[in-house]
């Protein structure tokens, strides 16, 4: 009869893991739907290397996670004091100084391996870029409670407030060099779909960039508490083709001095 | 002999029941009556900042909604981190320490009594000090870290922020004191024969955990001070160029080591209940030895992991992930060695057990998402978002909550004299492993998605349509979490009084503490037990049964 549980037990871990594994694929990437297990692709460069980043980390952590909850789960089936012989007394180990080694230096190689990686994305996307790779520049302020963005060369600012943010209108395929700032508290401009989180705070300026590799319109919103409006601090980013945001710009400029006034 | 003089005499009535004269527990310098007073305090806690946590559910179960507004929103998210932080989790893990500690190492008290009293007293002043803040005008609402200039005078004029600077600066005295406390205890009340190489691991856990709390407890007072000096004096300590960043450096020099202080306890609690419901002794004494001070001194070197967001050189970042990276070393041999003791054992999953492997399992999660938060890049989308959320509760609910359970089921019988109810036990066990599970295994995803921490709402529009299933999920799965601990309150009060009674020695178990009455009297001992090796109440046990030979060791 116990053995007969137990098996059940067993079949029914076997099941679930197996729907689980099966599902993955179903779940990964779908944007927006708040369910995928992994870290959505993102549609720059820097955030594409980040998330394949993610994915490595990924195969060792499945690996400990699966081989540890199956120990866990052969120590509740087989060892169990029901299924032990009455008045079985187990082996009275103190321990082992090989195996003990051992499970010090395996994760010491792993983590060796992961830390490599990471500071090798470090170098290639993390980085100041120069003023000779970059195509643009955009100084992002962060203010209670808004976001403001201004383009250099171009010249142009967009503010965006509130939960109807005005776009960050971007060019696609330009490497555009990002610099926030901090007007009064600490805010942080994350825009998932592209790359991860820079902080925007008072005093010095960050840098980060993107390449959108996509047309199309991505969500953000600010990641660090800033008081009562800090919901309210969405971002929206449309990455556009290259003439529709020259003539972007063009508008933006006659809307922002309707009367052109001389040059001093 | 002459240790039962010592003994002070008191009115029996004190000693043979849990409800005693108010004078007396005003009074008290029994270490075990402190203890009780220190965990009914964090219990208490528990269940205020939990119910703050309900409500911010109901708010955040579907987009749009105006259950709470966005202030009310940043004063509960503050409240129920500062409680379950300061106020439960570390007040808790003191309290049973403060229990226990002294009788396993064979003492009679703590070393210094009086500056124990002084200690526990501290911490209802403490939280008095910071609930006043909803009285006059609105607490602290900056999230527990209080981050500057958001809680410079500026940005944040009323009293909440400086009531949670005092707050915090009382419950760090009261800290360094509970430490002070400990390690003297330690080093100089152990018994005739508790060696340091004999010493049970839940005595070297809080060792490990008052070296901590000792050096890191002054700088947190420092920073909060420095703070309310910005507030209130214009000093500028934190207020322009960058400066903000110094406050982030400095608090997180305290703030991550307390992570460990609220979970090496719980570590030490696992060490005593695996070998004892495995009938082996633990698996690589030293190792655990040596992995509780790895962490230590490891945890002093990882803070600025926090901040891998606000702009520092890549090198700087790069040494705080490789340390970061680092702890999964001993605490991943802390739980290897865990799960080497129940290997080949005689496993008997009572609740303790029960609790004790629903730990290991919840923790290894929380472990391994620590591993991909450390990675700077990968942090750069992780941090400040429901993942962190996902992360930290895995951590302080799976892992220190959970102990918390494991350990009062396994020490309540000591404490009160009777067993909590096992049928009610279960039902708890259940209703919070699955409770937990669902409530932050699917909360990993919404980070994933871009879901920021400390937002009160969402609007579940573009890019966010899936958003609103999944908070429901989530609000359902805490409303379960809320019932088991439910469960737990109802069972701890009605087994006080018609719980099962509970022999001295219930759990067979290895340690001191077994070897004396359940409660103990006041003066814990009627003779201080001999100690011959790390697990002395196998030999007390053998000679009491009257066997030729000792329990093979």
């Amino acid at each position: 009869m116990k053995v007969t549980r137990q098996r059940l037990l067993a079949a029914l871990v076997l099941v679930g893991a197996a729907m689980v594994v099966l599902a993955l694929p179903a779940l990964a990437d779908q944007g927006g739907s708040g369910v995928s297990p992994f870290l959505p692709q993102a549609d720059s460069p820097n955030g594409r290397n980040l998330w394949a980043l993610y994915n490595w980390i990924s195969l060792p952590a499945i690996v400990v996670f699966v081989g540890v909850e199956a120990a866990l789960l052969i120590v509740v089936l087989r060892f169990r004091r029901g299924v032990r012989p009455p008045g079985f007394v187990p082996p009275q180990w103190h321990g082992h100084g090989l195996v003990e080694i051992v499970w010090t230096v395996i994760p010491l190689v792993v983590i060796g391996i992961i830390g490599v990686l990471s500071f090798s994305e470090l170098q290639t996307d993390f980085t100041k870029r120069t003023d000779a790779e970059t195509q643009m520049d955009i100084t992002i302020t962060g203010y209670q409670f808004g976001w403001r963005y201004d383009y250099q060369p171009d010249g142009v600012q967009v503010v965006s407030n509130g939960n109807n943010p005005t776009a960050m209108v971007v060019p696609v395929d330009t490497l555009i060099r990002i610099r926030t700032q901090g007007q009064d508290v600490i805010h942080s401009w994350w825009v998932p779909y592209l790359m991860g989180k820079t902080d925007a705070v008072p005093g010095y300026d960050n840098y980060t960039w993107i390449k959108p590799m996509k047309v199309g319109t991505y969500r953000g919103e600010c990641a660090e508490l800033c008081g009562t409006g800090h919901a309210t601090m969405l971002i929206l980013v449309k990455v556009v083709p290259q003439d529709e945001y020259l003539a972007w710009v063009k508008e933006q400029k006659v809307q922002a001095s309707p009367t052109p006034t001389p040059k001093k | 002999m002459a240790q039962q003089v010592l003994a002070p005499p008191r009115p029996k009535a004190y000693d043979d029941t849990f409800w005693k004269p108010i004078s007396l527990w005003l009074t008290t310098t029994d270490h075990k009556l402190i203890g009780i007073m220190y965990m009914v305090t964090g219990v208490a806690s528990f269940g205020v900042a939990g119910v703050f946590a309900l409500i911010m559910r109901v708010q955040l179960s579907q987009p749009n909604l105006h259950v709470l507004d966005p202030e009310t929103y940043n004063q509960l998210v503050s409240a129920h981190g500062v409680t379950m932080i300061f106020f439960f989790v570390t007040v808790f893990m003191t309290g049973i320490a403060n229990y226990i500690v002294p009788i396993m190492v064979g003492a009679r008290d703590m070393a210094f009594p009086r500056l124990n009293l002084l200690g526990f007293w501290l911490i209802p002043v403490s939280i008095f000090i910071y609930y006043a803040g909803f009285f006059t005008g609105g607490a602290l609402n900056a999230g527990w870290t209080g981050y500057p200039p958001l809680t410079e005078l500026k940005y944040n004029p009323g009293s909440g922020v400086d009531l949670w600077i005092l707050s915090l600066a009382v419950w760090g005295v009261s800290g360094i004191m509970a430490s002070t406390n400990f390690l003297t205890t330690i080093v100089a009340l152990r018994a005739p024969g508790m060696k340091l190489t004999r010493l049970p691991l839940f005595v070297w856990a809080q060792i490990s955990t008052s070296i901590l709390l000792l050096i890191v407890g002054s700088p947190l007072v420092a920073v909060l001070v420095l703070l309310e000096f910005d507030r209130q004096f214009g000093t500028n300590f934190f207020t322009t160029a960058g400066r903000p960043v110094l406050y982030q450096h400095l608090f997180w020099f305290f703030g991550h080591p307390e992570v460990y202080i609220m979970i090496l306890p719980g570590f030490g609690m696992i060490s005593e209940i695996i070998p004892v419901f495995s009938k082996k002794p633990i698996f690589g004494y030293s190792s655990m030895v040596a992995a509780l001070f790895g962490i230590v001194f490891l945890s002093m070197a990882v803070w600025a992991h926090h901040m891998f967001t606000v702009g520092m050189n890549i090198y700087v970042e790069t040494f705080f992930m490789v340390m970061t990276m680092l702890i999964a070393v001993p605490t991943g041999i802390k739980f290897f060695n865990w799960i080497a003791t129940a290997w080949q054992g005689s496993v008997e999953f009572s609740l303790p057990m029960k609790f004790a492997f629903g730990f290991l399992a919840t923790f290894l999660i929380g472990g391994i998402t620590g591993v991909y938060l450390s990675s700077v890049p990968v942090d750069t989308q992780l941090h400040q978002s429901y993942y962190v959320v996902a992360h930290l509760h895995y951590v302080l609910f799976g892992g220190s909550v959970l102990t918390i359970f494991a350990g009062l089921y396994y020490w309540y019988p000591k404490i009160t004299g009777r067993l909590l109810n096992k049928t009610l036990g279960e039902w708890h066990f259940w209703t919070v492993f699955i409770g937990f599970n669902g409530t932050f295994l699917v909360m990993h995803t919404l980070g994933l998605e871009g879901m920021p921490r400390r937002i009160y709402t969402y609007n579940g529009g573009f890019g966010e349509e899936g958003w609103g299933t999944v908070n429901f999920i989530i609000t359902i799965a805490s409303f379960m979490v809320a019932l088991s601990v439910l469960l737990f309150l109802i069972n701890v009060v009605w087994s006080n009084r018609h719980g099962e009674v509970a022999r001295d020695d219930p759990w067979q178990g290895n340690t001191l503490e077994w070897a004396t009455t359940s409660p103990p009297p006041p003066y814990n001992f009627e003779r201080v037990p001999p100690v011959r090796s790390h697990m002395p109440m196998r030999e007390i046990r053998a000679e009491r049964e009257g066997a030729a030979s000792p329990a093979p060791t």
